[in-house]
Order: structure tokens, then C-alpha cells, then sequence
């Protein structure tokens, strides 16, 4: 009897380990200056094109196949995305900014079809489909806010025949709050479902409470040169940057109360430093934290799924330099990276067997380099009143010797309505002699009220240490009043830019690319009055309606002379009660009359 | 056009050109500041909107496949050439030379009416504070108010044919003009000099509009677009930017399911003054066209003060009325005064946002009103001196109509 179960099991754990190199995944933690804490989490899943075709999933999740089968969407793309971030303090972002989107929902897919008005009917049913599937409003991707850009993005595919036509759709949501019931379908796609390996660590309450979170799904087919057959990947990953003293906090307790006035660390250099007033003091030292104080819980194990040999196996990854001292249990295995590599290490774990990490406060001598970006990007609408404004664009090249070539891509609302021969850009600040060319080529599709949004896509340059100013006017539309959402005064959100970084060395490798998203905007437009359709249908109504009756009166009557015609009736009436009065005050004078 | 060219309209012309030209080079803020105001520029008629269809025409694109052009390409020719300061100006100038001929010409059966000095006519166009204003705010209302002006005094002078064209590029520019037709051949056909038959007016009038539609072709593709961003824009009323006029704020306050009923009400009212008004002063062709040039003023979709300027450019010919008109100082004062409350409302909503969409509302029914009494006491005025010549000897007394 135990024998057999014996052979069971390890008969189940070939299985699995034939079939593991199809899947992977891999949490990366990097610990960011101010006591923050980048966590990125990466999972990807391999399905052959022949199993995908006859619907044959294994990893790769049931649903989301179904869905883009329907809509015959060849490549995928769906972030969510809430908060901002700082390039300032943070450094280059994750992924080189492949894996965000802009704030809110951002969409964009590689249909199959014959004609554009195919594409978009499946693409209308792509976005039904996934708004259900992820619980968010997808479904309001209409035709007003879907644009078809034709610089911005390339496939990251590779497509074994060439005699597809396919069609590349983008849309955005800007104002989509991203949520708890957002990321539940999105853990439901992975085949350990959360229960597992490093999805067991995602929680709703750490990662919507996260400065800047971004959660990504990739669909992509992918075909070697090789022999080997065509595989579809889908890569889903989540970055966040967690605050690591507010994830701290318990969550019985979650108030910030001061800290007691003996734990208080003061700037004692401070000429006013004394009993009473205390200069808190900068950390300088890294900040002690423990992956379950960190995300709430511990890590239930390692996925059975992932290889259990080679590079690939090690789910946990640090990048933390090899003087800081990390404690771990006994569920780990660590393996540093070679000399003359960045510092890191990773984690191998041990299954079905509780893994934690922790890391002491530490005084750590060199700072790490967090990489830096390539082009800043600040977005901003300028103006005052509801009927006008300006938006305005400001690009900085940090780097002293390289120029930044990029492609600008926006796409407003119809209701935005943008002037482009006041499109201005301008270099304000610059220590580069030269005559410089910044914008080197435009693709402009105007708005059509209420059926399309406007598209601009400028390829632009900014020479090395310059900052250009890009500005152009705008005029808002005012909307029909059943048009407004129902708080019409907080404005309407306006979608993110994206900026593609160029890179020039290298010919079109489209891995190669860097992107970068501005914020988002908020637009106020003019509101009518919304309580008013009624008296405004009657104003109006009354006014036409005295023009209109005053001239007709007078076009279809004929003059005639006061006095040669009787009295009218009102006048007639006034006279013959008035004649009735005198009669009666003469009745009553002669009475008196009379008497006397 | 034989116009004397004494001292005193010399100085008057060549004092209003100059007063538009220095303030176009003195003050070139204030010209785009104007073009700003919702009371001078329209969404078919901003200047602003013609440069961003010019810089699409320039740059390859349709200027209709797009929210924001909704004018004739003809314009887009003449701005492509012409410094746009001096087109302004030289249509300013060329209406007013036109205006004083058609009053220099006019000769209107009435005893009380005594010959018109052209040069003051001219003069009350030319100063009009509405007519200079939309000048410099570059209103291109003005091209539709000089195919008018033009189409009135070829039909004085008999050319008929010319009369026709004029009105037809007044229709391809702005739609509207094409409810003038039926005065205008009237004031044709009444002019004895010229014999000229019905049916081959309305021919050339149609074939004139066709042969200016079909230059769309050539200077851009995409005529169906070409239909429903020019002229679509002003049947269906889809941008509901405001305005001086009625529509607007009716069509952005209107229940979804009513709104095509009532946009097709709003037409019918507008083209229901035509019949009424031509019929009824068959002996008067001019005073029909200035009456339904004042309710288009009032009631067409996208009215500004340019609309309101050529109103009061005609009116002045029919000062011998003044003396029955009842409500002048009602009609004048209301008129002030939505004139000067009307950008104050407008600020305190759009800027201060101390007030609401209410209170610009509000002025554009009083203004509205203002110029409905106006047009409603001089129709009363014109109709009641016919009636004098008629019975003369009731001339001063009181009337009353049944």
C-alpha cells in the first residue's frame, strides 16, 4: 500500500516535471531608496500554436484562450495601472516600461481581419469579453476611444506566415480605478491560482495599497527559426512599489499613530535640537523587513509546475548587494550571482514547504545604481476657463552627449478639440550650439464628434542636454446634457501620452524599445445647468413662439381706422361695467338728492 | 457702381479702412482676443477653425474628416492666397460701397419717404460698433453677408444672372441665404428694366450652386464628408458650442428622443417666415429680404453679430418709418443692454464660474427678444405707411388691426 502511493506520487512528479518547462515564474524584489520596495512578479506559460488552434490548454488559461480565439486576436496587451512613477528617485523603470500602461485601463491587440470595419466589430467583441473576464469596464472602449496607431507600437511577436492582415487596435480608460476585482481574475489566469509559489503572496489589500502598481497580461505567438513549432506565451507580470513602513503596519491597526518620543531618532546637530524639539533624522540605514511582514503572509511554497533544476527553478530573486545580510529558513537555497555581474541572488526553493526572507537593519556603505531614464516627460494643461485651454509638453534630455529620439503618441477625446497649426516645439533650454530639427514627422487623424477620437503621433528629437517645450491650443466642446457622467464638474479624464524611445544604434529590434507614460490629465469642461430641461424647452418655446405670433398677427390682419370699427370685447366689457357703475352711482346720487 | 466721390465719403471710407487696418497692426491681440468671443465667431464661422482647416488642407489631409472645419473649401482657396487682414477690410469696404448704391438707387412708393443719402447709409455700416467688431475678430460671416449684399444689389440693377450667382455662393458658403430666393427673384421680377422669365432665374440659380459644389471636388476628395461637416454641422446643430442664438443651449437641455422633432421644428419656424412675409409684401422686396435677414439674425443655428450687422446695414433705408414705429426705445435699450451684459455673463460662467450656464442663456433670450421687437414694430411701421397710401387721410391716427 505505501508503496504504491509511493509510485504515485513520483510517477505525478515526473509528470509534472516533463511538462514544467512550459511554465515559469519568478518574483524579483529590488529595495528602493526612501524605504520603498520594488516588487516585480513574472509568470509566463508556453502553449504550442498546434495545442492553442485545437484548444488543447494546459498552461495557457482556458478562458483568455477562448476569448481571443472568438475575436481572432493574434497578439495581446492589457495593463492596469494605478499611480505614478518617480523616475526621480526610483530610477529606470521595470521592463524598460514595456510591462505599464497609463493610468487606468490601457488596451491594445493585433486582429485578424479582411477590412477595418471587421477589425473593429472584433474588436468590439474582444473588449465585451475581456470586460468580463476582468471585471472592468473594457465594454466602454468605443469607437470614440480606440485609435489605430501607426508608429507608437510593433508587434512582439513572431509570425510564422506572412499573409495575415492584421490590424492594430488601442484603447484607453483612462479614469478605470483599478482594484481588488481586477486582480482576482488576473490570479485566476495563473495555473497555481494563488494557492502556490509567488502568486500566493499577491493580496489585494498590499498591492492596491502599493505608491504605483502595474499589472500586465502579454499574448503573444512566438516561432523560432528553428524546427521547433510555433508556441503562443502569455506573460502576465505585476510590479508595484510597495512603501515598506506602511505595508508594515498591521493590518488590525492600520492608523498611523506618532511614534513614541523614545524611539524618535533626532538630528542632534540641529542648533534647536533639545528635550522638547527633535529634527527627525533621514534612514540612512536600510530598513529591516520580511517578505510576510512585507505582503501580509508567507510564501506557501513553490509552485509544482516550475522546473525544479537550472536557472529557471529559482522563483525568488534579491537584488540587494552581497554585503547585506539576508536570514532565511530552511525551505531556501541561496545562489549568489557570479563576480563582475550586478549584485543579486536567488532563491531555490523547497516544495510545499513555507518560505520567508528577512532582512535585518542594516548601514550599508554604497549606494546602488538604480539606472536612470533615457528622456523626462512632464504633461500638463495650461489656461484658466471652461471654454479654452493649452496643453503643453515638457521634454528634458539628461544626457550631456546623446540625442533622444522618440515617438509621441496621444490620443484625446473627441470633445478636446486641438488646433494643430498653433502646434508649437520649441527648444527653452539648451547648451547645444547647433540648429536643431525636434519634431521630424507628424500623423495626425482629427476628431469627428462623438465618433472618433484624435490621434497625433510625432516623431521628435531632443538634443542632448535641452529641454523642449511642446505646445499647442485647444477648445472644449460643450456636450449634450445626457453626454455628462454625474459629476460633471470634477472634469473628464484626458488618456496618458506614450513616448517610444527610439533606439538608433540598433535597427528594429522591437525589444529594444523603451517606453515611457506621462500622467494623466484632467479636463474641465462647461456644464449647462442640469436641472433645467424643462424651464429651458419652455423659455425658448415662449420666445419663438411671441416672434412668430407677433408677425404673423401682423402679416395676416388689416388696418382699420380706431374709430371706424365697434369696440372690442374687453373694451367693450370695460365700458358697459363702467356704464353700469355710473348708472348706479347716479341712482344713488338722486336718492340723495332727493332726500335732502 | 457710380458713386460721387466727394470729400465727405472719401473721408468716411477711407476712415473706416484705417480704422480697421491700425488696430489689425496696433493691437494683433485683440484680433485673435475677438475671434475668441462666442458673441462674434461660430463654429461655422471662427477664423481660428479656418486656419486649422487651412493647415490641414496645406498638410494633404480633408479638412472634413474632422470635427472642427465646418466651412466651404472655397474659403480655404481665397485664405491660401490673400493676407486675411486686407480680405476682411476690402469685404468691409466693398459692402458698404454696394449698400450705398442700393440706397442711392432705392426709391420706395411711400409719401413719407424722401430720397436717401447713400454716403450716410454707408457710414451707419461702415461704424456700426457690430460690424467692426466682427471685422476684426475675422469672422467669415462676412463673405456670406457680402453674397447677399451683391446678390440685393445685382437684383436692383438688373442682373438678374448676377444676382443669381451671388445667391448661390451665399447658399454654398452658409445654406441660409438659399430662403432669400423668393424675394429676391420677386425684386427681379418687379424691376421693369430687365424682362426676365422665372423658370430660367431659378435654372441659373441651380446651376450656379451645382457648378460651385462640384469645385469641391476638385479641391478636395471626400464630397459626402464635404456635405455633412458644412452643411450637416448646421442642420443637425451637432456642435452645440454657444452662442447668441436659440439652439444651443435648446439642444443641449433636449431629451434625447425629441431632439430630431425638434430640430426639424426649429427649421420649419425659420423657413416659415419666408412665404408669409413675400406674399404679404409683394410691393416691397427689399424690405422682405432686410425682415428675414433680422429673424435669420434671431433664429437660424448659428447666429453672431455679424448676422445682426447686415440687419442693421439694411434697416437705415427705411428711416422715413421711423415716426410709426412704437417700441424703438424698448428695442434699443433691451438691445444695449444684452449687449453689454452678454460677455459679463458669459465671463462670470466660462471664467469666474460665479455664475452658470443660466445666466448667459438668459441675455441670449433678451437679445433675442430685443431684436424680435425691433423687427416686429418695423414690419408694423412698413406695413401701416402702405396702408396710408392706401387712405391718406388717416394718416396720424390711431389704428387698430382685426
Amino acid at each position: 500500500m505505501f508503496r504504491s502511493v509511493f509510485f504515485l506520487v513520483v510517477v505525478a512528479f515526473f509528470a509534472l516535471s516533463a511538462a514544467a518547462s512550459d511554465y515559469f515564474e519568478r518574483l524579483t524584489l529590488t529595495p528602493l531608496p526612501l524605504g520603498s520596495l520594488l516588487a516585480s512578479f513574472d509568470f509566463r506559460a508556453n502553449e504550442t500554436i498546434t495545442d492553442y488552434e485545437s484548444q488543447n490548454y494546459r498552461f495557457f488559461p482556458r478562458s483568455l484562450g477562448q476569448a481571443l480565439r472568438h475575436a481572432d486576436t493574434k497578439e495581446l496587451h492589457l495593463r492596469f495601472t494605478t499611480g505614478r512613477w518617480d523616475p526621480e528617485t526610483w530610477g529606470a523603470r521595470p521592463w524598460n516600461g514595456t510591462k505599464e500602461g497609463g493610468t487606468g485601463v490601457e488596451l491594445w491587440a493585433w486582429i485578424e481581419a479582411t477590412s477595418e470595419e471587421e477589425a473593429f466589430e472584433k474588436w468590439s467583441t474582444l473588449t465585451q469579453s475581456l470586460s468580463g473576464l476582468f471585471c472592468a469596464s473594457l465594454n466602454f472602449i468605443d469607437s470614440t476611444r480606440t485609435t489605430k496607431p501607426a508608429l507608437s507600437f510593433q508587434p512582439l511577436g513572431r509570425y510564422g506566415d506572412g499573409d495575415q492582415t492584421l490590424h492594430l487596435l488601442h484603447g484607453v480608460l483612462p479614469g478605470e480605478v483599478v482594484c481588488t476585482e481586477n486582480l482576482t481574475p488576473f490570479i485566476k489566469l495563473l495555473p497555481c491560482k494563488g494557492k502556490a509559489g509567488i502568486s500566493s503572496l499577491l493580496d489585494g489589500h498590499k498591492v492596491f495599497d502599493a505608491s504605483w502598481q502595474s499589472m500586465a497580461i502579454d499574448v503573444r505567438p512566438k516561432c523560432s527559426s528553428g524546427t521547433e513549432p510555433c508556441q503562443m506565451e502569455i506573460s502576465q507580470t505585476i510590479d508595484m512599489v510597495l512603501d515598506i513602513e506602511r505595508s508594515k503596519r498591521s493590518r488590525d491597526n492600520p492608523i498611523p499613530r506618532p511614534v513614541p518620543v523614545e524611539q524618535l531618532v533626532c538630528d542632534e546637530t540641529k542648533p534647536y535640537h533639545s528635550q522638547e524639539a527633535c529634527y527627525p533624522r533621514d534612514m540612512v540605514d536600510e530598513m529591516p523587513w520580511s517578505l510576510k511582514e512585507v505582503f501580509g503572509r508567507s510564501m506557501a511554497g513553490v509552485c509544482p509546475l516550475v522546473e525544479s533544476e537550472g536557472p529557471e527553478a529559482k522563483s525568488v530573486c534579491l537584488n540587494v548587494p552581497h554585503e547585506r545580510m539576508v536570514l532565511i529558513g530552511v525551505s531556501g537555497f541561496e545562489v549568489k550571482s557570479d563576480p563582475g555581474l550586478p549584485d543579486s541572488r536567488c532563491y531555490q526553493l523547497m516544495p510545499l514547504e513555507e518560505f520567508d526572507l528577512e532582512l535585518p537593519q542594516q548601514t550599508l556603505g554604497g549606494k546602488t545604481d538604480l539606472g536612470h531614464e533615457l528622456l523626462r516627460a512632464e504633461r500638463t494643461i495650461t489656461g484658466h476657463g471652461a471654454a479654452r485651454g493649452g496643453m503643453r509638453t515638457v521634454f528634458t534630455n539628461p544626457s550631456p552627449t546623446e540625442p533622444v529620439k522618440f515617438v509621441y503618441f496621444e490620443s484625446l477625446p473627441w470633445f478636446m478639440r486641438p488646433f494643430m497649426h498653433t502646434l508649437k516645439a520649441q527648444i527653452t533650454q539648451t547648451e547645444f550650439p547647433f540648429e536643431w530639427q525636434t519634431i521630424t514627422d507628424m500623423y495626425y487623424r482629427p476628431a469627428v464628434d462623438r465618433k472618433r477620437s484624435t490621434q497625433l503621433e510625432l516623431v521628435m528629437s531632443v538634443p542632448p542636454a535641452s529641454t523642449v517645450m511642446l505646445t499647442y491650443d485647444f477648445e472644449k466642446a460643450i456636450l449634450r446634457y445626457t453626454e455628462y457622467p454625474p459629476d460633471a464638474n470634477r472634469g473628464f479624464n484626458v488618456a496618458p501620452a506614450v513616448i517610444r524611445i527610439l533606439n538608433d544604434t540598433d535597427g528594429n529590434g522591437p525589444s529594444d524599445n523603451i517606453y515611457i507614460r506621462t500622467t494623466s490629465l484632467l479636463l474641465p469642461l462647461p456644464t449647462p445647468d442640469f436641472s433645467m430641461p424643462y424651464n429651458v424647452i419652455i423659455l425658448t418655446s415662449t420666445v419663438m413662439a411671441l416672434a412668430f405670433g407677433s408677425i404673423y398677427n401682423l402679416l395676416v390682419r388689416r388696418f382699420v381706422g380706431a374709430d371706424e370699427v365697434g369696440d372690442g370685447k374687453i373694451r367693450g366689457l370695460v365700458k358697459r361695467v363702467r356704464g353700469v357703475i355710473v348708472a348706479l352711482k347716479d341712482k344713488v346720487a338722486g336718492k340723495r338728492q332727493k332726500v335732502e | 457702381m457710380a458713386i460721387s466721390l466727394d470729400r465727405q465719403t472719401v473721408s468716411i471710407y477711407a476712415g473706416a479702412a484705417l480704422l480697421r487696418l491700425l488696430v489689425f497692426v496696433a493691437f494683433p491681440d485683440l484680433s485673435d482676443f475677438l475671434g475668441s468671443q462666442v458673441e462674434i465667431s461660430t463654429p461655422i464661422s471662427s477664423f481660428k477653425r479656418l486656419q486649422e482647416g487651412l493647415f490641414l488642407y496645406q498638410h494633404g489631409l480633408s479638412p472634413y474628416d474632422g470635427g472642427v472645419y465646418h466651412q466651404a473649401p472655397l474659403l480655404l482657396v481665397i485664405f491660401e492666397i490673400l493676407p486675411s487682414a486686407l480680405v476682411f477690410v476690402a469685404l468691409d469696404i466693398l459692402n458698404a460701397v454696394s449698400l450705398h448704391t442700393i440706397a442711392n438707387n432705392l426709391d420706395i412708393p411711400s409719401r413719407r419717404f424722401r430720397k436717401l443719402d447713400g454716403t450716410l447709409i454707408a457710414a451707419a455700416y461702415l461704424f456700426n460698433p457690430f460690424t467692426i467688431l466682427s471685422c476684426l475678430g475675422k469672422s467669415t460671416s462676412i463673405f456670406t453677408n457680402t453674397a447677399i449684399i451683391q446678390a440685393v444689389f445685382n437684383a436692383q440693377s438688373g442682373n438678374p444672372l448676377r444676382a443669381m450667382f451671388s445667391l448661390a455662393i451665399g447658399t454654398y458658403l452658409s445654406m441660409y441665404p438659399g430662403l432669400l430666393l423668393p424675394p429676391t427673384l420677386l425684386m427681379i421680377l418687379k424691376n421693369k428694366d430687365q424682362p426676365a422669365s422665372l423658370a430660367s432665374l431659378v435654372m441659373s440659380y441651380i446651376g450656379a450652386l451645382a457648378a460651385l459644389l462640384s469645385t469641391t471636388i476638385i479641391l478636395t476628395d471626400g464630397f459626402w464628408d464635404f456635405l455633412s461637416s458644412c452643411y450637416g454641422a448646421q442642420l443637425t446643430v451637432t456642435d452645440l458650442t454657444p452662442n447668441v442664438g436659440l439652439w444651443w443651449y435648446f439642444f443641449i437641455e433636449i431629451f434625447d428622443s425629441f431632439r430630431d422633432f425638434f430640430i426639424g421644428v426649429f427649421w420649419l419656424h425659420l423657413v416659415g417666415y419666408v412665404g408669409g412675409l413675400t406674399f404679404r409684401l409683394q410691393s416691397q422686396p427689399l424690405f422682405v429680404i432686410t425682415s428675414l435677414l433680422g429673424l435669420f439674425a434671431i433664429f437660424k443655428p448659428y447666429p453672431s453679430i455679424a448676422d445682426v450687422s447686415l440687419y442693421l446695414g439694411f434697416l437705415p433705408m427705411y428711416s422715413h418709418i421711423l415716426p410709426l414705429t412704437r417700441y424703438t426705445f424698448i428695442a434699443a435699450s433691451v438691445l444695449l443692454y444684452s449687449t453689454l451684459l452678454g460677455p459679463a455673463f458669459y465671463h462670470l460662467w466660462i471664467y469666474a464660474g460665479s455664475g452658470n450656464a443660466n445666466f448667459f442663456y438668459a441675455i441670449t433670450l433678451v437679445w433675442s427678444l430685443g431684436l424680435t421687437i425691433l423687427v416686429g414694430d418695423t414690419l408694423f411701421a412698413v406695413l401701416r405707411d402702405e396702408w396710408e397710401i392706401e387712405r391718406p387721410e388717416m394718416k396720424g391716427k390711431s389704428v387698430r388691426q382685426i
